[in-house]
């Protein structure tokens, strides 16, 4: 019974497998048919493990496959709690819709069935990284994670910008691995263990330095992972993989890894205030940095992408101030509707050719009502109006930071400005594509085809609904992390009125920014003569530029580390490598071919001249015995 | 006396055959020369009482080797002369300057330990007779891996020699 | 009047190595070389020999026919080599030979 959950698990990587070794596997409605069918079995395992869960009262247990190393005991095991759980419903249940999207947005690939196979690969990577039930075999799913987010990224491998931007959204995690493996090491040397059971409940019998310098090193691998400031810009680049893997990537698996991987620490993380801090500063600094470059970026998918950054500032400062149930729902709720949004974009470019520069579209609202009405919900979600998902979730994070107090308030502040910026480019980016005049007419425009229509119906509904599982009159997510937390100390939310001043607050942040959008990008309100001062327009052009731009940010990273190290390594490259390497290098082979020129003169070749060399050693030994007279003795 | 002169007259036959062996100009001088050598090295096991070693001696070296030595002479006939004059550069002086230094250090050594040997260890007293039984009794227990691995020896030395004289060209010409 | 002491056999057991050598580096002709080549194995044989009479053990004499084995086996295969190349160049001469000239 409890061996169940493996099933979802690796019936993934068998219908990756399988499907990878089926190479005359071309037609497209079979290969649907083997990872439709695989997807959902799994799904229904895992609602099924889910109904049981709920029933056995959020009880925990373990599945051991086999024991890896005896001393320190490692076990390759999986762990299913209130948490793992969550993660295993949200990631297999999205995977299904995500896919039956795919089949329609992939067809006439080329290479449709190795999309299919990356992506099964993907979703058992994010599983084995959720499931897993200590820190190893978090780090396996983690790497495996960024190894088939590779795979996806760059999937259009024929494009030097995607194999490109493969290559950074790798190379960048990279440098929070790195992180990530330096934190296991100080685990390993403080705990003995690896278990998340035994070092999450011995945490408070250890040094808050040594915790930390644990959790600092852990959330440098969060950072990257979940793309947070300073290693943020791989996400938007990584729009140039297929727009579906662009949306399981952003909502359910990869990014949310981080801050999976920051809740599942959290008894750790409760005792280091100055970690923490650090992961309010950088999640406010990430959340605004990202809403300010989305409010003016042209391209469909990188606003979404820059959002979803945003969103993820938003996880980590809730994770900052201890509200880690808020957090998850967090990543609950934005699952959904950026799956949505994801989806959405992913029917316009299909249905405009490919087309992806929001400045080239504009009034498909009428030839596209349908996926117009499902992003308008996404829109209305992500703003955080109610009583859609994203209301709740961004509320509560709101709420639990100012329930902090004192120096809080201002952080408070800061994101609910963020919030504002959130609504606003969110608002821009569906008046853009679906209200405006048309800017550029292009011809036989249809809506969705039916296998985009009901994963994108599903998900509205989904993001509609999904914000009551945790509302302040019923803390579904709560209970069910109840058992995982139980030792962590949350932020809760203040009660009473000042609970509804800030709802209130937050609801007109949404609708502040939406209705900023709307003036400014609807009824042109910048082109009016209120605003017609030179003034104004040097400001909004440089707020334009430095939004595109992301503040520089890539400019000034480029100019420190690209230049700077192509600069020392061409210092390097002159010095040390041709002079002093290669020179070595050469003098040994050198010398080698001159003393073998020399001595290859003495292979005569002829037997009496060896016979010759055979005396010198002959005298050679005869002297050696005289001048030590008892040799052998 | 009679020790020393059993010693003396063969010990001087087996010089003798060998500086003939390096000196004459007739290959079948040479062998015979070798033959001198060996049947006077094979009296002078007798004195040491190797009496069994002494007889495989003259049964094998005088008598199997030497056949296939003078064979193979008559094979590749005698009539050729070798060249007197020297012709590789400096073989000459390389040579007499080895031989000098040689011929010095044993010189020195002979002087310097007054003509006797150093052997570290003291003559037994006893005599042991080389008989067949006690060589065998020896070979066939604790030399039996030596033994047995130089039987492999021969049989690839057998195998060698066939395929290195096969003449394969002329096989083919008379078939 | 002399005693014949181990020495004496090994001394002559130097000089008749002495003389093969001697005739390995100024003869030309491969058959003689390899006679000088017995001559120096056989000086070999006589230290064997004259060790065991010294040690009074059998091994030195049992050494001897291992020695003698590989003579054979060695005389039988470079006889067999020297045939084939007389057959190619007619001469048994060992200057002509330099095909693994460096």
């Amino acid at each position: 019974m409890e061996n169940l959950v493996l099933v979802p698990v690796f019936l993934p990587l068998v219908t990756a497998i399988f499907l990878f070794t089926q190479r005359n596997l071309i037609k497209e409605s079979i290969v649907n048919i083997f990872t439709l069918s695989s997807s959902v079995i799994s799904f229904l395992i895992t609602s099924f493990i889910f109904i049981t869960f709920t029933i056995e009262k959020f009880e925990s247990y373990s599945v051991v496959l086999y024991q890896w190393t005896e001393s320190p005991k490692i076990d390759f095991s999986f762990t299913l709690d209130g948490l793992s759980a969550l993660m295993l419903l949200l990631v297999s249940g999205l995977s299904i819709f995500i896919q039956q999207f795919s089949t329609s947005y992939m067809s006439k690939d080329e290479n449709y069935r190795k999309y299919f196979v990356y992506f099964n690969f993907f979703v058992f990577s994010m599983l084995v990284l959720v499931m897993s039930s200590n820190f190893l075999i978090m780090f396996l799913g983690w790497e495996l994670v960024g190894l088939s987010s590779y795979l996806l990224i760059s999937f259009w491998s024929s494009k030097t910008s995607a194999s490109k931007a493969g290559n950074k959204a790798f190379i960048l995690n990279r440098i929070g691995d790195f992180g990530f493996l330096v934190g296991l090491m100080f685990i390993l040397n403080t705990f003995k263990s690896f278990d998340f059971q035994e070092v999450l409940h011995r945490a408070n019998e250890i040094p808050v330095n040594t915790i930390t310098v644990i959790t600092l090193f852990l959330i440098l691998g969060a950072f990257g992972k979940s793309a947070q400031f300073p290693l943020f810009s791989w996400l938007p680049d990584a729009m140039e993989g297929p727009t579906p893997a662009s949306a399981l990537i952003h909502a359910a698996t990869m990014v949310t890894a981080g801050v999976f991987m920051l809740v599942r620490i959290s008894p750790l993380l409760q005792y280091s205030e100055t970690t923490s801090f650090v992961v309010l500063v950088i999640g406010l600094l990430t959340a605004l940095i990202s809403a300010f470059s989305a409010i003016n970026q042209y391209d469909i998918k990188k606003v979404l992408a820059y959002s979803t950054i945003s969103q993820l500032g938003f996880m980590f400062i809730a994770i900052g101030v201890g509200a880690y149930v808020a957090a998850v729902f967090h990543l609950l709720t934005h699952a959904f509707f950026k799956a949505l949004l994801f989806l959405g974009a992913g029917a316009v470019i299909e249905a405009l050719h490919h087309e992806q520069d929001i400045r080239n579209m504009g009034g498909l609202r009428k030839k596209m009502p349908l996926t117009a009405g499902m992003m308008g919900i996404g829109t209305l979600a992500i703003s955080g109006i109610p009583p859609l998902a994203g209301f709740w979730s961004k509320d509560e994070i709101l709420a639990s930071i100012f329930s902090k107090g004192g120096i809080y308030l201002g952080f408070w502040a800061l994101t609910l400005f963020a919030a504002v910026l959130t609504a606003f480019y969110m608002g821009r980016h569906w008046l853009l594509i679906f209200n405006s005049e048309p800017s550029k007419t292009i011809e036989d425009i249809h809506d969705a085809p039916r296998n985009m229509k009901v994963p994108l119906v599903v998900l509205g509904i989904f993001s509609i609904f999904i914000g009551f599982v945790n509302t302040p009159f019923f803390h579904g997510v709560e209970k069910l992390l109840h058992i995982t937390l139980e030792e962590v100390e949350i932020t809760h939310l203040p009660e009473g009125l000042t609970l509804v001043v800030l709802a209130l607050i937050s609801i007109g942040a949404g609708f502040a920014g939406l209705f900023l959008a709307y003036l400014i990008f609807s009824q042109n309100i910048l082109q009016s003569k209120l605003f017609n001062n030179d003034g104004f327009k040097k400001l909004i052009k440089f707020i334009k530029e430095a939004s595109f731009n992301v503040l520089y940010l890539n400019k000034i990273g480029n100019v420190i580390f690209v230049a700077g190290a192509k600069l020392f390594s061409k210092r390097v490259a002159v010095i040390i490598d041709s002079i002093l390497i290669d020179g070595t290098v050469n003098l040994v082979a050198n010398s080698f071919s001159k003393s073998a020129k020399i001595t290859s003169s003495s292979q005569t070749g002829l037997v009496r001249n060896y016979v010759l060399y055979f005396g010198f050693f002959l005298i050679i030994l005869v002297a050696v015995f005289i001048v030590t007279p008892l040799v052998g003795n | 006396m009679v020790e020393f002169l059993l010693f003396l007259v063969p010990a001087s036959l087996v010089l003798i055959g060998a500086l003939i062996v390096i000196f004459a100009q007739n290959p079948v001088h040479n062998a015979m020369g070798l033959v001198l050598t060996l049947i006077s090295l094979a009296i002078i096991y007798i004195t040491l009482n190797a009496t069994f070693v002494a007889m495989v001696q003259m049964l094998v070296y005088a008598g199997a080797v030497m056949t296939l030595f003078l064979f193979v002479i008559m094979m590749i006939g005698v009539d050729k002369k070798e060249q007197s004059k020297e012709s590789i550069k400096g073989q000459t002086l390389l040579v007499s300057g080895v031989l000098l230094v040689l011929i010095s250090l044993l010189i020195y050594v002979a002087i310097n330990s007054n003509f006797t040997w150093d052997l570290w260890f003291e003559a037994v007293q006893f005599d042991i007779e080389g008989t067949p039984q006690l060589i065998a009794g020896t070979l066939f227990t604790a030399w039996i891996l030596p033994f047995e691995i130089i039987s492999i020896l021969l049989i690839v030395a057998t195998t060698a020699a066939i395929a290195l004289a096969y003449d394969t060209k002329k096989r083919k010409q008379h078939v | 009047m002399f005693e014949v002491t181990t020495d004496w056999y090994l001394s002559l057991a130097a000089v008749l190595f002495s003389i093969g050598f001697f005739g390995m580096m100024i003869r030309r002709n491969a058959l003689i070389m390899f006679m000088c080549i017995e001559l120096m194995l056989n000086a070999v044989n006589l230290t064997f020999i004259a060790a065991s009479k010294h040690f009074g053990t059998i091994d030195g004499q049992v050494a001897v026919f291992f020695v003698l084995v590989v003579a054979a086996a060695e005389v039988v295969v470079g006889l067999a080599i020297i045939v084939s190349i007389f057959r190619k160049q007619s001469s048994a001469s060992v200057d002509v030979l330099n095909l693994s000239r460096g």
